[in-house]
């Protein structure tokens, strides 16, 4: 069995966090919390500043899920308008100032690939579900050029790997990913979830 | 607690990767919302998420930066929630109780539903008229041209109760809504009104409606971190505005 099946995923899943990417964010994590709080108070230059750091990331993020350059650039721009926004929303001791950046990112470019004009596109793609995954690796392959990152998705079970893979780079909903991947919804589930936490484990304290 | 009779925290690993859709999402966010150990957990995998994000930095073309940092410039901020970010945290149950309780919200939805069917009549013109000022917007607001533009973008009208009409316009899809509002009351000097979204996830401040605006049009404003389940309401407050409503709403709307 590859896929770690009989590890309990209960135990370890519940177990308090050590402080891993939370606590141990780093110096330039932490300077990104101290910028995003001077915008929040309309600082126009620690604005510029958070768009230094963060624009390449995002416009990373959402090409992988979004790929169609023009409308990744798009969302991109509205990514980073929602920095400026909603920056006082921001929330040190709920994670990481990169964390809080990226999901933004990330919920935009899945909305964007799960917008109506969409879906049907997305449909053929999930029938002919061969030509999925690969096409997600390879987009996600040509861009994973983070050592850490690549070694430590190596250390998922294939599954897990797939899935995480989907999920997050491809922005499939869990069903439509047990779906391309021919495998029950709640295994899928689980994948992700053991995945996640592997992942969360193995990049460790420097996340 | 079991949800669709499977352990709900199963989804934590799809959730923190935006792979829920709804309504499976709301349903776990209730979860979510009562269980500290599974916030904690999405927390943990959301950095574990970032850091996968990281691996994908690309450089972005340079045209774009001028671009965004002209916009920003001009657009608004939003004030501190209440509440954590609704869009990117996972919610956390407000530990003070709102000064209105959810029965009266819903009283109050009860009664304002006879002044939107009276509204609804009106509605075309309202729509036409609307429409003409808020074209005029979207050239500078990005922000309000999403909510126009989107695909599900709905628009509700109701009667304040002390006095003016507001119309909203919403899109679950953008997680936010257009406030507009005219003729309202003019409120004594220090207090004003302040916009709050109520729903599941706690009352959230959502913004306050410049005085210069009483008695005239008000608005457009963008509210963000619309959820679902959300109403929007509106409360006197003092001129700076209150964390949480210090009086009962004059204005609710569903947006369901």
């Amino acid at each position: 069995m590859t896929e770690g099946q009989h590890r309990s995923h209960g135990e370890s899943a519940r177990r308090p966090r050590r402080a891993g990417g939370q606590a141990g964010a780093g110096r330039r994590a932490d300077e990104l919390g101290t910028l995003l709080t001077r915008v929040a108070r309309g600082d126009q230059d620690a604005y510029a500043a958070v768009y230094d750091r963060t624009a390449g990331q995002v416009l990373g993020l959402v090409l992988t899920v979004v790929r169609d350059p023009a409308q990744s650039e798009e969302v991109m721009q509205e990514v980073l308008l929602d920095v400026w926004r909603s920056a006082s929303r921001f929330d040190a001791e709920l994670g990481s100032a990169a964390a809080w950046v990226m999901t933004l990112a990330h919920r935009r470019a899945v909305d964007r690939v799960r917008s109506e004009q969409k879906a049907a596109e997305r449909e053929m793609r999930v029938a002919s579900s061969a030509v999925a995954y690969d096409e997600v690796a390879e987009a996600v392959e040509a861009r994973l050029d983070r050592e850490r990152v690549r070694r430590c998705l190596g250390s998922l079970t294939e599954l897990q790997r797939e899935s995480v893979t989907l999920a997050y780079y491809g922005g499939y909903t869990y069903r439509e990913v047990a779906g391309l991947l021919g495998v029950a919804v709640g295994t899928v589930k689980t994948r992700m979830r053991d995945g996640l936490i592997r992942l969360r484990d193995c990049l460790g304290v420097d996340l | 607690m079991r949800l669709g009779g499977s352990d709900p925290h199963t989804l934590a690993g799809a959730y923190a990767m935006d792979a829920v859709p709804e309504p499976d999402r709301s349903r776990f966010e209730r979860h979510l919302a009562g269980c500290d150990s599974c916030r904690q957990e999405v927390r943990g995998l959301r950095e574990a998420t970032a850091a996968l994000a990281s691996a994908t930095e690309v450089r972005p073309p340079a045209e774009l930066r001028d671009a965004v940092l002209r916009t920003a410039g001009q657009t608004r901020q939003l004030p501190p929630a209440a509440a954590p970010a609704p869009a990117a945290w996972a919610p956390a149950r407000d530990q003070r109780r709102p000064r209105w309780r959810p029965r009266l919200v819903v009283a109050v939805a009860v009664a304002l539903a006879g002044a939107l069917a009276a509204v609804a009549v009106a509605a075309g013109v309202v729509t036409y008229g609307m429409q003409g000022r808020l074209d005029q917007t979207q050239g500078r607001d990005h922000a309000v041209a999403a909510v126009l533009s989107a695909s599900d973008a709905r628009m509700l009208s109701a009667h304040v109760t002390t006095g003016g009409t507001a119309t909203v316009v919403m899109s679950h899809h953008e997680r936010a809504l257009v406030f507009t509002a005219a003729d309202l009351h003019v409120l004594p000097a220090g207090e004003s009104y302040e916009l709050w979204l109520v729903g599941p996830a706690g009352t959230r401040p959502a913004g306050m409606i410049d005085a210069a605006g009483h008695g005239k049009m008000v608005g457009p404003m963008v509210v963000s971190g619309l959820r679902a389940g959300d109403s929007v309401g509106m409360t006197v407050e003092p001129a700076d505005g209150s964390p949480r409503p210090t009086s009962p709403p004059v204005l609710m709307v569903s947006l369901r």
